[in-house]
């Protein structure tokens, strides 16, 4: 299934205890900004899981086989869903959720938003309740796609104001932010102790400047002169701790970027593998991953598939199209697979796996993409901690039908949040999973 | 910016006075004096005691020069002046007793109210983005999307009271400082080794139908431009070196017996990609390296040297393919190919019309690739194969090569690639290499970066030393960057900078990107309306006057000519003589803001203030319930109309009445005819292109209050709210923006089962003394505009109930009025509120400062000079610039 890209790059056993980068990348726009209030990383003695990821893809997944036949926790494995069938425990299959919101890739990003797309998304509220407790708040990261602009039309992450975050595409980039080389790292020092000493200088003609000016004026400048040294500060405990021995992360990254579309699924790997570093570090407990679609032909096992994965998703039942489309959407799920045995492998000192503490949420927001329509979105939600149930049938067309928003508060609430509303949706499935 | 209902909550307490209770002493004085006025109607609530609201009025103790009394006792004006205050209920003053007490603040304030006080601000985002791009040569510089929010004051996000720095800010600015540093002068960069890339046939990308993989071969057979549908590139093969490479491929021509000839030579093409470019992208977007002339069967080995550039690989294409994917030649290849061979018509006639019927072809997405021509050739083996209709001249086929030539088919070009990919014509590619580098080379970006050094920093002179240099670069830069002349001692301090630097072994262009990083973050860049550079009285000198107009005119730091006529003293030159009475008072001021007023629509001060003060900028925030039909392109063209509106009324030096009851608008006649309801017969065509539309005064379209992108602004996608549009046309309309609602009111809930009207719902507000004051203001406005729904579209009746729309109001003057059209007649017969409101406005945006009491009786002035002068809005904004409020820091 696997072939055409057999380099392999598993994160070595044993936890390594990684001292972090101390100067974050500015270029992520979630950030936290806020680092007195950070909480110093202590292993939780809650049981709540503190992490969550979302992964959507773009095209949808074919339903017949993603679906199981049975509800219940007997059911026999779905083609698509064939690599998971070691962790059948370990997730639930929900079919028959959505946020009732409009058709078409235009409305894509209800995936995370709910009913209205572009607004609000759900990793988003969840970064901004619990993401400043880590180095980023929140990460966004897409496979899949060279498109020079991630940040147009095609997003998975809003921000509160309705602003579509962008997306790390090179891993070398995401890995660069978790963790800086020794020649990043000289670069770093250099700038830090030449700019620390320099700001004397621009203080001094800072103060100058304040002497002349009249007392509301000069009152306004104290913003500055308490921003300077804030930072001034922060600089100085940035060096303290430069030149700390660091153990470099034991994991190679590959000598090129995977970011051309045919090579989706090695970049997926690439990028499943940072995660759990991320979140093994405690880097960020919230990470966004959009699997893009577009025309790009894949090659397993050596042979292309018949049409490129956007073409294969406009399937019209042809069954040699579905058949392909279903070889695509199960190496999705194949990563997902080993992503799910690398968080189960990390366990904290209490014996608590990554996976337990990490809500993984596996979706979309196109229902069906041969007809462009956005009604019952695949979706599976793994790990958690939750007491999985298998296939959870919800049946649709009933007036008191459970949205996918309520699936959404359930597991808001499960991270702690005090919440009970998402978009349209103001219950939450918690007698369902738990 | 915010949408109205916040905004009415952050409303700052202007006369947050509104519940007051208690007993009132029944007067027994009717003395106008003011101190017996305030106290027999104010002090029972806002004596030293009893502060009701914060505000406290004890008249002894009153300090004139304290700007926080005199803030107190502006409120106490408007109170009075809109009766706001005492309470409905408690015994009120006579209107003598109101004028006298009118009168006696208005002298009182006047005197004591200095103009001017704009504290020192920050350059806002949009400012700060303006400056970088014109001071560093960087036209495309843009904040990144982390980069801190700026915070909005009164309406407006460039106000000094509103921009905070904070750490965040500040160590944004840091960054941003070194980011901006690395583009002028860049870091140097580690000697790479020679590597060696190879790619194979399955290295390659598969895109579409471009290519495909036949044993140690792969296949290109369209010309396209669209590289997605007829190229190939590398996937593991990404420059980080800009250097010359040498460059290694093996082809050939694929010919094969069932296949049609090529005779000539197949022109092969190389170029040059970036890794990131979009798929998108077409041919002319990139740099063509290499035309090789395939003339064999063999395998044919070509190796030539090029220069590739950091985060490139190379692109290959045939030129000269006999497949494209361009509709029509399209059909023609169809047809040329069906007369040529019956069976291959036949087959994809049977593909496309399973029923033999021309006009119900299959769905045409679902023939996709290799999958959809396996359909096909897979009929053409077929040895029943129905010929019947397989002649070119058939009407199926007929229908077929049409079908085929129509835009949008691509995926029929991409099954037919198939067909090249197995019988051939097609070019094969075997092998790739590529080597090096055998020496660096510049790439664009890094000749850029040294261009702009060269401009920042000038030449050194000959026999000049590394510190002599970067004194004379500063005495020319540092006045720019700190938008005036800049002390010696300043120069000196800033140069020690990079002295240190060199001094403790660094190299000169660290030495200088250090320096350039602090400049960056030094205040006198950061900040405007810093410098003492005043003159006594508070009117700013010739340097703050040109940076003051420029970022207001055009969002950008001052230009040559304002600099120019700064340094001589020009800008606030008088005009001399009364000899020339035509001519302006400071005439080259007004001269100059002539020549920098915005022309068109797309500049950034009509952008911006446009935006901010109409809450345009909002309403791509805004999701207009799919019920609404509104798509991006509606919200775009509601937001384009008001923007041209106002860009027109300035331009063109209409009458100020005209924002309230024009004759034109710019829309499309779709929309109008949608949206407004326009009869057809008055549009321009039917077209869905923004065009200028004629309308009759009078009438119900046309005008900020009516506008598409004004009325969804004040809704909120949903449903309509009578109060916040009241509330905001107060605001933003009349300037007399309500008091804060009082706190214990509950907001309303709309009745989803639609069995009240908003109307019924809102009589509460009129039969409850504390909540009248107010809302007798605020509400018939806002039902004035219930006509029109949340995205601006004229309405007859309410949704739900269905009942008809009552729009009718008394305003407050007691007019009566019966919808829009009324009220729009009663505003532009009282212009001078408006045109005060948006007087306010402008000097708000313009300033960086709220104006102070003195400072609107200068506006009121002008605004009414211009009235009965019968000038326009262009007048208007000219004489603002004029007026001694601009003029003052």
């Amino acid at each position: 299934m696997q072939a055409g890209f057999e380099r392999r790059h598993f994160l070595r056993a044993g936890s390594v205890t990684l001292a972090l980068p101390s100067l974050e990348s500015f270029a992520t726009p979630t950030e936290s900004t806020t680092p007195t209030e950070r909480a110093t990383p202590t292993e939780s003695t809650e049981d709540r899981p503190r992490n969550f990821v979302a992964i959507g893809t773009y095209l949808g997944w074919y339903q017949n086989a993603f679906y199981p036949d049975q509800a219940g926790h007997d059911y026999e494995m779905p083609a698509t869903l064939s690599p998971l069938k070691d962790y059948r425990n370990d997730f639930t299959v929900f079919s028959g959720l959505d946020h009732r919101a409009g058709n078409g890739h235009g409305a894509w990003s209800n995936f995370l938003c709910g009913q209205s797309p572009k607004t609000h998304s759900l990793d988003q509220m969840m970064a901004d309740s619990i993401g400043a407790k880590s180095r980023f708040a929140s990460m966004q990261l897409v496979a899949g796609a060279s498109e020079s602009n991630t940040k147009g039309g095609n997003a998975i992450s809003f921000t509160r104001q309705g602003i579509a975050l962008p997306m790390v595409q090179r891993p070398s980039v995401f890995y660069k932010q978790l963790f800086m080389s020794k020649a990043d790292r000289a670069r770093t020092e250099y700038m830090l102790r030449s700019g620390r000493s320099s700001l004397d200088v621009v203080l001094e003609d800072a103060m100058r400047l304040q002497k002349t000016l009249n007392g509301r004026d000069r009152s306004k400048l104290e913003e500055y002169f308490e921003s300077l040294r804030a930072v001034e500060t922060r600089m100085g405990r940035q060096l303290e701790t430069i030149n700390d021995p660091v153990p470099e992360p034991d994991y190679k990254l590959p000598s090129y970027d995977p970011i051309t579309p045919n090579l989706q699924i090695e970049a997926e790997e690439t990028m499943y593998d940072l995660m759990t570093l991320a979140l093994e570090t405690e880097s960020t407990r919230v990470i966004s991953f959009f699997l893009h679609g577009l025309g790009q032909v894949f090659t397993f096992d050596g042979k292309p598939v018949g049409s490129g994965y956007h073409g294969l998703s406009h399937h019209g039942n042809n069954p040699a199209m579905i058949r392909d489309l279903v070889k695509v959407e199960t190496a999705h799920i194949h990563c997902l697979a080993r992503f799910l045995k690398q968080l189960n492998e990390k366990k904290n000192a209490k014996g608590k796996s990554l996976l337990d503490d990490t809500i993984v949420l596996l979706g979309t927001g196109m229902g069906d993409a041969s007809r462009h329509s956005n009604a019952n979105l695949p979706t599976l939600v793994a790990g958690g901690g939750f007491k999985h149930q298998g296939h959870v049938a919800v049946d649709r067309s009933k007036k008191d039908a459970p949205l996918l928003g309520d699936l959404y508060i359930t597991l808001m609430q499960h991270l702690g949040m005090e919440v009970d509303s998402f978009s349209n949706a103001s219950r939450n499935m918690n007698e369902v999973l738990s | 910016m915010t949408c109205p209902s916040t905004r009415w909550h952050q409303f700052p307490a202007r006369v947050a006075i509104a519940l007051l209770i208690g007993s009132m002493c029944v007067g027994n004085l009717l003395a106008d004096d003011p101190t017996t006025i305030l106290n027999t109607y104010c002090m029972d609530c806002h004596d030293a005691n009893s502060q009701e609201g914060g505000v406290n009025l004890d008249i002894t103790s009153i300090n004139w020069n304290r700007r926080e009394d005199r803030a107190v006792w502006e409120r106490v004006y408007r109170a009075n002046q809109e009766q706001l205050m005492p309470p409905p209920g408690e015994s009120q003053p006579t209107v003598e007793q109101r004028k006298s007490l009118a009168a006696w603040l208005d002298a009182k304030l006047l005197k004591h109210t200095p103009i001017g006080g704009t504290l020192p601000r920050r350059l806002n985002q949009a400012e700060y983005e303006a400056t970088i791009q014109d001071l560093l040569h960087l036209p495309d510089y843009k904040l990144p999307p982390g980069f801190p929010k700026d915070t909005e004051y009164h309406g407006f996000d460039n106000v000094g009271e509103g921009l905070f720095l904070s750490p965040p800010h500040f160590e944004a600015y840091a960054r941003l400082a070194r980011d901006i540093a690395d583009e002028i002068f860049p870091p140097a960069k580690s000697a790479p080794g020679t590597k060696t890339w190879n790619a194979g046939p399955d290295d390659m990308v598969l895109s579409f139908s471009a290519a495909a993989v036949h044993g140690d071969a792969l296949r290109l057979a369209s010309r396209s431009v669209d590289i997605m549908r007829s190229c190939t590139w590398p996937s593991r093969i990404e420059i980080s070196d800009s250097g010359t490479y040498q460059i290694t491929v093996d082809a050939s021509k694929f010919l094969s017996e069932k296949g049609r000839p090529f005779e000539e030579a197949m022109i092969f093409e190389v170029y040059a990609r970036a890794v990131t470019a979009t798929e998108r992208s077409t041919i002319d977007d990139f740099r063509l390296l290499k035309e090789i002339k395939v003339t064999s069967e063999e395998s044919q080995r070509t190796s030539f040297q090029a220069d590739l550039y950091e985060g490139e690989t190379v692109l290959f294409r045939w030129k000269n393919a006999e497949m494209t994917h361009d509709p029509p030649r399209v059909g023609e290849a169809f047809e040329k190919l069906s007369r040529e061979d019956p069976r291959f018509l036949g087959a994809w006639l049977k593909v496309i019309y399973p029923s033999g019927d021309p006009k119900k072809p299959i769905r045409i997405p679902v023939l996709r690739g290799r999958n959809g021509w396996e359909k096909v050739s897979k009929h053409m083996e077929a040895a029943d194969l129905d010929l019947t209709h397989a002649t070119a001249d058939s009407a199926l086929a007929k229908s077929f090569f049409k079908l085929a030539a129509a835009k949008g088919k691509t995926t029929i070009a991409d099954c037919l690639c198939y067909f090249y990919h197995t019988d051939g014509p097609a070019l094969e590619i075997h092998n790739l290499t590529i080597e090096g580098p055998s020496k660096l080379v510049k790439s664009p970006v890094d000749l850029k970066r040294q261009e702009r050094q060269l401009k920042i920093t000038g030449t050194r002179d000959e026999g000049q030393s590394q510190e002599e240099f970067a004194r004379s670069m500063l005495a020319g830069f540092l006045p720019r960057a700190f938008r005036r002349p800049v002390s010696e001692e300043t120069i000196e301090s800033y140069l020690t900078i990079a002295t240190q630097h060199w001094n403790a072994g660094h190299t000169y262009e660290e030495g200088m990107h250090l320096l350039f990083r602090n400049i960056l973050v030094s205040p006198r860049f950061l900040y405007r309306s810093i410098d003492p550079g005043n003159k006594d009285d508070g009117r700013m000198d010739d340097y703050d006057l040109a940076t003051r107009l420029s970022y207001f005119l055009t969002q950008t730091p001052p230009d040559e000519t304002l600099i120019d006529l700064a340094q001589r003293g020009r800008l606030s030159a008088t005009n001399p003589s009364k000899a020339t009475p035509t001519k302006a008072q400071y005439w080259v001021l007004r001269r100059e803001a002539e020549r920098l007023m915005p022309t068109s629509h797309k500049d950034p001060m009509i952008q911006s203030f446009v935006g901010q003060w109409l809450d345009t900028e909002s309403l791509h925030g805004i999701m207009p319930d799919p019920k609404f039909k509104f798509s991006e392109t509606s919200i775009d063209m509601a937001k384009e109309e008001t923007e041209r509106f106002f860009t027109e009324i300035l331009t063109k030096n209409l009458p100020i009445k005209d924002f309230i009851d024009p004759d034109f608008t710019y829309t499309s006649p779709k929309f109008a005819k949608d949206v407004y309801r326009l009869d057809p017969k008055d549009l321009p065509g039917s077209g869905s292109g923004i065009k200028r539309i004629k309308l009759q005064r009078g009438g119900r379209v046309g005008g900020l209050l009516g506008q598409s992108a004004i009325m969804m602004a004040t809704a909120n996608g949903v449903d309509t709210q009578p109060v916040l549009r009241g509330v905001w046309v107060l605001e933003n309309i009349l300037g007399t923006p309500p008091p804060e609602p009082p706190k214990d009111v509950p907001a309303l809930t709309p009745d989803t089962r639609g069995t009240t009207t908003p109307r019924e719902m809102l009589t509460a507000h009129t039969q409850d003394a504390a909540c009248a004051a107010c809302h007798k203001r605020i509400d018939p406005v806002g039902f004035a505009l219930e006509n029109f729904d949340p995205v601006g579209r004229w309405r007859k009746a309410w949704p739900k109930t269905n009942k008809t729309i009552d729009a009718s109001a008394i305003l407050t003057d007691g007019t009566k009025i019966q919808d829009v059209v009324d009220l729009k007649r009663w505003l532009v017969a009282n212009i001078d509120p408006f045109s005060q409101c948006v007087a306010e406005k402008l000097m708000t945006y313009a300033t960086g400062r709220v104006p102070n009491y003195a400072e609107r009786k200068e506006l009121a002035d002008i605004v009414r000079a211009n009235r009965e002068s019968a000038g326009g809005f262009r007048d208007l904004v000219l004489a603002l610039i004029e007026s001694k409020t601009f003029r003052t820091k």
